[in-house]
């Protein structure tokens, strides 16, 4: 009983990093018609800005470096976007063909990364602060931290999108772009700021991505590409509220499997779950049309 | 450009992939053109993971590589030939090492011998260079090598069952511990330790508290830390490369109130990637005082070793992972130390033989290897060559010591305790005894 209190804490843990990265993800997914793999190589990039100033002089505030991997991942979404995918959109390049050029720019990202960086792995110099007891959950001050840092971007991304109008141009666009340009929205300036918004909350997951997972390396993101890719399309495509949710069951159900089943299968379930979820509802939980 | 806009489109593309062609040869790892005796240079292929989680391997191997080539050239090379180093990505993985391997053989026409071939790929890629008749020194200790005749398969690492025994006597009489976990990666390499040790700690009358499998593509084992921690091992053994061990490590340590549980580590972790990678996680001096492992007795001084530091600190500056913390780890490393022995070996052999053909010199590795009566003993190429060419008989030994080659080509050598200081250099604690080592076979 006590393991299993414990694995749902780790899962609130693995779901809090789960849901920065798909929110970013699935906004950025809504808002450019882009299915952008490349996104687990820019938070791993991102992870190593925030390890570059990590390591300036005698060790740099890792929540300082978390700010400019932020600004960093903003500048590259936004490159990504505006020099390859758009031009590849703009030439009439399926979904599907566009889906396998990201696909390779994550290849050639993290190629690049490992070239520059080398094989071996690295950590953040931190420490993870206090080890606390409570209700039968054992956590860090660190991991608490970024469950509130998460809980903090999941509540202004929904004041964003309620409540100014650049959120309500964003839904607008992410529902149909002619129609909104019709309507007199700068759709080509809301998707630049749509994607340096994105873009900002990469950053911010790899670097909580990296601090949580202690070590990292260029190809560590691989699996957690598809974790992020389940709790997207368990929430339905271009949903961050889906988002959120799909990160939630998909990061409790696996600590929760891994102690009452074993650890050797612990993603099966959860993507068990994706499967019969996508059986019954084909376009996700939330599926009412993206960005509501 | 207008006459460029009119040439048919078949043509286009096969000018572009032509010249995609001419720039990938550009740009191949290795230098083709004949070297200053007038003769080709031979070509040593590091078949190894160079991507993927144990990306540091090949690069390690490589180091290894260029040192004793560097040697071997300083000294004139191999029958008038100079000898060059090639690197061909396996990605650690069996399907992805089989058209590396195809690629080595298209494309290195003067090739003398592979290394690397690890647990990751030895499985699929063994049999093809046994085929292709080519030495191979491999840094796999699978049991599926034990007992089959490959005859150009040499290996001068342990069996992982050895290892396995060798980590149970660690425990039972260097630790005398009595209640042990066990955490091993979900690869090839590392899973093969798994059953020899459960039975070997039945024997040692060892508790196995916890025995989990790491993802090494996973992102977080807090679960599987968990249930480590609450079965109150006195130590964990482990191997899991890549930043599965540091993560693992690192939760463990937190999960245990911020106290490190000891670990006995197989020799794949005295390395410099795994040392940086788990210290970096848990603290140098925490892992420091809570690590040992076993590897292959190895010299850390004397006449046999000092060839070999010479010429790691050569090529120090060639390889990019290799900074000076990472070379102290390195000169204790099975990777290094036993693929320095293994090119020296063959090239000697080649020598010998006066034939730079595997199947001519194959033969000649296990005599200069176990040495025959009389022979001279020599701990360096150069040593060895200017012995053979006064007709003398040589026995060579390095810094991994002597070898004595069973009829399937393994040198298994005898164990020792080591640990690692906080700066990332590896420390001798102890030997492990036949007496002992016997005891939980």
């Amino acid at each position: 009983m006590s393991l299993f209190i414990e694995s749902i804490g780790f899962g609130l843990i693995t779901a809090s990093v789960l849901a920065i990265a798909a929110v970013g993800f699935t906004v950025q997914f809504g808002v450019t018609d882009v299915l952008n793999l490349a996104y687990a190589s820019v938070m791993i990039c991102s992870a190593y800005v925030a390890y570059l100033i990590n390591q300036l002089g005698h060790g740099q505030s890792i929540w300082l470096a978390m700010v400019v991997a932020a600004a960093f991942g903003a500048v590259v979404s936004l490159v990504l976007n505006k020099y390859i995918y758009a031009p590849f959109q703009r030439r009439g390049t399926s979904p599907v063909a566009v889906v396998i050029v990201s696909l390779g720019v994550l290849l050639i990202i993290e190629y690049l990364v490992q070239a520059f960086e080398g094989a071996a792995n690295v950590s953040y110099t931190m420490t993870q602060g206090a080890t606390l007891n409570f209700l039968g959950l054992t956590l860090t001050v660190v991991q608490l931290a970024i469950m509130g840092l998460s809980v903090v971007f999941m509540i202004g991304l929904h004041l964003l999108l309620r409540y100014t109008r650049f959120g309500k141009a964003m839904r607008a666009t992410a529902a149909d772009r002619v129609l909104a340009r019709n309507c007199g929205i700068r759709t080509d300036r809301v998707i630049t700021l749509a994607c340096l918004l994105t873009g900002a909350l990469c950053g911010v997951a790899g670097t909580v991505f990296a601090i949580n997972t202690g070590s990292f390396g260029a190809t560590s993101a691989d699996l957690f590409l598809v974790l992020i890719l389940a709790a997207v399309f368990l929430g339905g495509p271009g949903q961050p509220y889906g988002a959120m949710l799909g990160a939630l069951v998909i990061g409790v159900v696996t600590e929760v499997s891994a102690s009452v089943i074993t650890a050797d299968y612990k993603y099966v379930p959860a993507f068990v779950i994706l499967l019969v979820v996508l059986a019954v509802r084909p376009r996700g939980l939330f599926s009412a049309g993206t960005l509501n | 450009m207008t006459a460029l806009r009119r040439l048919p489109h078949a043509i286009k593309v096969g000018a572009i992939l032509a010249i995609g062609g001419i720039l990938l040869a550009a740009c191949s790892s290795t230098t083709t053109s004949t070297s200053s005796t007038g003769k080709y240079p031979l070509v040593i292929a590091d078949l190894a993971p160079f991507t993927g989680v144990d990306a540091a391997l090949g690069g390690f191997y490589e180091a290894s590589c260029l040192a004793a080539t560097k040697a071997m050239n300083e000294a004139g090379g191999v029958l008038g030939h100079k000898l060059t180093c090639a690197t061909f990505d396996t990605r650690g993985d069996p399907a992805d090492a089989v058209p590396a391997t195809n690629q080595m053989f298209a494309t290195e026409p003067h090739l003398a011998m592979v290394i690397g071939c690890t647990s990751d790929e030895a499985a699929s890629v063994v049999p093809i260079i046994n085929s292709k008749k080519m030495v191979m020194f491999c840094m796999t200790g699978q049991s599926q090598f034990d007992h089959v005749h490959y005859p150009y398969f040499f290996r001068l690492v342990p069996p992982d069952l050895a290892e396995s025994y060798a980590m149970v006597a660690i425990a039972k009489y260097y630790k005398h511990y009595t209640r042990i976990a066990m955490a091993f990666g979900n690869d090839i390499g590392s899973q093969t330790f798994v059953q020899p040790a459960i039975q070997s700690l039945k024997k040692a009358g060892i508790t196995l508290t916890a025995n989990v499998t790491l993802d090494l593509t996973a992102t977080t084992f807090r679960t599987e830390a968990e249930t480590v921690v609450a079965s109150h091992p006195q130590a964990i053994m482990t191997e899991a490369l890549g930043s599965a061990d540091a993560t693992f490590l690192s939760e463990v340590k937190q999960l245990n109130g911020g106290k490190m549980i000891p670990v006995i580590g197989t020799s794949a972790t005295i390395s410099p990637a795994w040392f940086s990678s788990v210290a970096g996680a848990v603290g140098a001096s925490t892992l420091a005082q809570n690590y040992v492992a076993d590897n292959l007795v190895t010299a850390t001084s004397g006449p046999e070793y000092t060839p070999f530091y010479d010429a790691m600190q050569a090529v120090k500056n060639q390889v990019k992972s290799l900074d000076a913390g990472s070379l102290q780890t390195l000169l204790s490393g099975p990777g290094a130390v036993h693929l320095f022995d293994g090119m020296n070996l063959a090239a000697l052999a080649m020598l010998m033989a006066k034939s730079t053909n595997p199947s001519v010199y194959k033969a000649d590795i296990l005599k200069i290897g176990d040495g025959v009566p009389g022979a001279v003993v020599v701990h360096s190429f150069a040593q060895g060559k200017a012995e053979l060419a006064k007709g003398k008989a040589i026995r060579y030994i390095g810094p991994g010591g002597p070898t004595s080659f069973d009829s399937y080509h393994d040198s298994p050598g005898i164990f020792q305790v080591d640990g690692y200081q906080a700066n990332g250099n590896v420390v001798v604690l102890a030997g492990i005894t036949t007496a002992h080592y016997r005891a939980v076979q």
